[in-house]
């Protein structure tokens, strides 16, 4: 009898021990830089043509000057009557955006804003504007050349945003880039293009412009502009489009700097579901209250993502439903500058917008998605973006080798350790947190990003 | 010596383990009871304090001012530069704008010319509003006639539409019900409602109005028009309502059919697994494979289908004012789900929709809503049933004796097998498949679910 017991036990021991090492190599592997996938660096995005595509090389100023039809036609739609439904008594945005909120805004934007548009246009037209054609595709930029070098090192520097923001996110932010100061040796050459689809800059024609495929038209741009080496920034699908070009394009970015640094390899994703259980092994303890855990994520996942879901599947569905609607794409863009600036804002009744931003500011930004009718194609980067053929390229699991910088402003969405991080961003130099600001840190609190930016290119170029 | 403590203790374990996975299996499988329910909450306005009820029942006829039709022309008028399709793309990103043009011109120009046409037809069914625990809600009444009634069986009947749909998806089954046809022997007389928050009815202005409140709402209307026994039909969210009637007040329900049986517990999840797995020992026919397996493509076609089931679910508010405000992309919206639903051979086809539903039919509905303003306070309704106090009730694993019937249209999403369904229903008298036919099965062809509805009808009577 004990005969029989103890072989059970050594084979059980035996079998353990196997699993254990099978296991352990198998998660070794798993975070192993992945293969740089081929991509078509002049893929051709425009609209069907008769003959063969000649790019046009030109950069031309451009401009932004909107017709006064838009705004007439704009107004009219203001004027009508409002049709939207009354809260449920007691909620705030719990439900979405707040129909007393949305009654305030569209007021505002019809009796005080659209007056002063021309000077609002002036605003806009403070940055310069570009344009050129990069594989069949317009694509808008601002180029913010520094003023006051004072001997200063000049870099330049590829400014993205992501959805539904636009390049008005960084009207405080440039001038600080531009300008020399006591914080930093350096000064930034600044290209902040609109994301092919979104405001002034052409939407693909075909379909299968992914985030993958958007890094080569922002990688083409810089070096038609004459930068071989420069530098990356990024929010929301800028970060992610950055984190692209820095991994497939490692020759020419110098170093990359996200406010949403992710980790979207298998690796990442096991990492992320580990630092849930054993935070502690995972997660610096004085930033605790900044991760949040994967039951949490899981909760904001459900919670927030319902545009994403419907943009990833349904995106001309969804685009219509807000194409020259503006009382609708307010609610539906401005939404996220309540939730997402501080998810506490959706017990309030006015969603906080104004705690932080100006009814201008918010709508200049619902403006250039306005009169560019851009809604349906930035809303296409969803679909192109989720499925299963740019997973499959394996981009995530590419790693970006150039010194890169993750900041964490702490009411964002969502964030990722610096542990989960470490096979996408193996020579992570600036890691840092902030207590105060938000998903939209550019808009919200430039000063703060512009001292935290400097502060990581002191470390990243020395 | 020591192995043999060893070899105890792991044994010890495992029992431990398997005791313990045994207890949580049990309780998360096992019925729950009946929960008691409040069948009097008022809804209207205010906190309903000095609330007494209008117990009127008033008739109601559509009569839309023309300045409201000339309006919603104008605004079908405006030059809206739409976003062209992606080259090569139908319908897989959403609903076609080259499409959508083609419809919005039929809507501004045919339609809307012919609109007291379509009025008249909307009032060819007599229709009433009455009010229900501080709500006004509308519905379609259609009685039997006499001579009809003195040929067949007539009971009462409870029809409840759901999303994107409305009242009018019965205008062609609601004459089959009431009139004498040679197929049955029973005959109907026919209360079919808008739903509180769609159509006609008025819409809860404080929180908490779920799918258990409805139940409770329809059931008290159906009181109120002297109709202690009657049978329930539904689809899509009409089948849950319907299904929490028979559950809440199953002395009310003669009958339960539903043409989307869903079940949605811990117990029929591991069951639908096991079913993907081995069919053959579920489902007693290979024709009923496809409405079940594969699971895993069916989630997938689900996730690719449910963007406007999750932004309802959170955020109704928010998309409600997109569509309120905005007919063109009311239609795109609402217009999307019939086009999804016109069937596989159709779904990328232009002129889907026309085929398998009819144009005006579809336009009628979209009226509903945009007349009613209904966007907003029908999404909401997702909202509230994916809420913790709606989750907590758990209706799905409390049972009920009615008499169920369950058809499943080929097309439409996936259905629960006998087998699961026989968790909750202890009475299921019949079960049935079709190899066509979608989701909106009453407008698509209303004479299959009038044959199976009525051949339900016959098995719960019969002996």
């Amino acid at each position: 009898m004990p005969s029989v017991a103890s072989t059970f036990v050594r084979i059980l021991i035996g079998g353990l021990a196997l699993l254990v090492a099978v296991g352990y190599k198998n998660y070794r592997d798993l975070g192993a830089p992945g293969k740089r996938p081929d991509l078509d660096n002049n893929a051709y995005w425009g609209p069907k043509l008769e003959g063969s595509y000649q790019e046009k090389k030109e950069i031309s100023p451009y401009d932004i000057s909107v017709a006064p039809e838009v705004i007439a036609d704009l107004t009219a739609q203001l004027e009508r009557p409002l049709k939207v439904q009354e809260p449920l008594e007691g909620i705030g945005f719990e439900y979405g955006f707040n129909a007393k909120e949305l009654q305030r805004v569209v007021k505002y934007w019809r009796d005080s804003y659209l007056p002063k548009w021309n000077e609002r246009e002036q605003f806009l037209k403070k940055l310069k504007h570009f344009q050129t054609e990069i594989q069949g595709l317009k694509i808008h930029f601002i180029h913010a050349k520094p003023k006051k070098a004072g001997g200063k090192k000049v870099v330049p520097l590829l400014l993205m945003h992501g959805w539904p923001g636009t390049v008005r996110e960084f009207y405080d932010f440039i001038p600080l880039l531009t300008t020399g100061s006591d914080k930093s040796d350096y000064v930034f050459e600044v290209i902040a293009p609109s994301l092919p689809g979104y405001g002034w800059s052409q939407g693909a024609a075909r379909p299968g412009l992914g985030v993958a495929q958007v890094s080569v038209v922002m990688r083409n741009l810089m070096l038609r502009l004459g930068f071989d080496k420069f530098l990356i920034q990024g929010g929301d699908w800028g970060s992610i489009i950055g984190s692209n070009l820095a991994s497939l394009f490692p020759e020419n970015v110098i170093g990359y700097h996200s406010n949403m640094c992710s980790n979207n390899s298998p690796m990442g994703s096991l990492r992320l579901l580990f630092s849930s259980f054993l935070p502690s092994f995972y997660i610096d303890s004085q930033y605790k209250e900044y991760y949040k855990g994967v039951s949490k994520m899981f909760l904001i996942l459900m919670e927030e993502m319902g545009y994403a879901h419907i943009q990833a599947t349904k995106p001309d569905t969804i685009g219509t439903a807000l194409a020259h609607n503006p009382v609708g794409l307010a609610a539906y863009i401005l939404e996220k500058f309540s939730t997402w600036t501080n998810p506490t804002y959706i017990n309030l009744e006015d969603g906080g917008l104004t705690k932080h931003f100006n009814y201008d500011q918010l709508l200049d930004n619902v403006m250039i998605y306005y009169v560019t009718n851009s809604i349906t194609t930035s809303q296409r980067l969803y679909a192109e973006s989720m499925g299963s053929t740019q997973m499959a390229l394996g981009v995530d699991s590419v790693p970006v080798k150039a010194p890169a910088g993750c900041t964490r402003f702490a009411n964002e969405i969502f964030h990722v350790p610096d542990s989960v991080l470490a096979n996408k961003f193996p020579n992570l130099v600036h890691s840092t947190h902030y207590p105060e600001g938000g998903h939209f840190p550019a808009f919200q609190v430039p000063q703060q990003l512009y001292e935290d930016y400097v502060a990581y290119v002191k470390k990243a170029l020395g | 010596m020591r192995c043999l403590v060893i070899f105890g203790l792991i044994v010890g374990i495992f029992a431990a383990i398997v005791g313990y996975a045994y207890l949580v299996f049990t309780d998360l499988t096992r019925p729950l009871p009946k929960p008691d329910y409040n069948d009097n909450t008022y809804w209207g306005p205010g906190d309903g304090k000095n609330y007494v009820p209008d117990t009127k029942i008033n008739e109601f006829k559509l009569n839309v001012p023309q300045a409201e039709i000339e309006d919603l022309r104008q605004q079908l008028n405006r030059t809206l530069k739409l976003t062209e399709p992606l080259d090569g793309i139908a319908f897989e990103y959403g609903f076609n704008t080259n499409a959508l043009e083609q419809y919005v011109e039929y809507w501004r120009e045919k339609y809307l010319t012919k609109w007291d046409e379509r009025q008249a037809f909307l009032n060819s069914l007599k229709q009433y509003t009455t009010e229900i625990q501080g709500l006004k809600i509308h519905f379609i009444h259609e009685r039997v006639s006499e001579e009809v009634a003195t040929k067949k069986h007539v009971y009462p009947l409870l029809l409840l539409h759901g999303w994107p749909g409305s009242v009018r998806e019965f205008y062609d089954f609601i004459p089959m019900l009431t009139k004498n046809q040679n197929i049955s022997d029973y005959a109907f007389d026919v209360i079919a409602p808008s739903l509180v928050g769609f159509g006609w009815s008025d819409a809860a202005t404080r929180v908490g109005f779920n799918a258990a409140e409805m139940a409770t709402v329809m059931r008290n209307l159906m009181l109120r028009l002297g109709h202690k026994q009657f049978f329930v039909q539904g689809g899509d969210w009409g089948s849950i309502i319907g299904s929490n009637l028979a559950t809440l007040y199953p002395e009310n329900v003669l009958g339960y059919h539903s043409n989307m049986c869903v079940l949605s517990t811990p117990l029929s999840f591991l069951k639908g697994i096991y079913t993907n797995y081995f069919p053959q020992k579920v489902l007693v026919s290979r024709m009923f494979y496809d409405h079940h397996v594969p699971m895993w493509d069916k989630y997938l076609d689900l996730l690719k289908e449910s963007g406007y089931f999750h932004i309802q679910a959170t955020k109704p508010d928010t998309i409600g004012a997109a569509l309120d405000t905005n007919p063109v992309g009311l239609a795109a919206y609402i217009l999307e789900k019939f086009q999804t639903c016109s069937g596989p051979s159709l779904k990328q086809d232009f002129g889907g929709i026309a085929t398998a539903f009819g144009l005006e039919a579809v336009l009628d509905n979209l009226m509903i809503y945009y007349l009613n303003n209904a966007a907003t306070t029908a999404a909401r309704f997702y909202a509230e049933n994916v809420s913790k106090p709606y989750r907590d009730l758990q209706l799905d694993r409390v049972q009920t004796p009615v008499p169920m019937g369950c058809v499943r249209f080929r097309f439409d999403l996936p259905a629960a097998s006998l087998w699961q369904l026989s968790d909750k229903y202890t009475n299921i008298k019949r079960n049935m498949y079709f190899q066509h036919g979608g989701h909106f099965a009453a407008m698509e062809m209303p004479s299959m679910l009038y044959n199976d509805f009525t051949a339900f009808v016959s098995n719960v009577y019969e002996e």
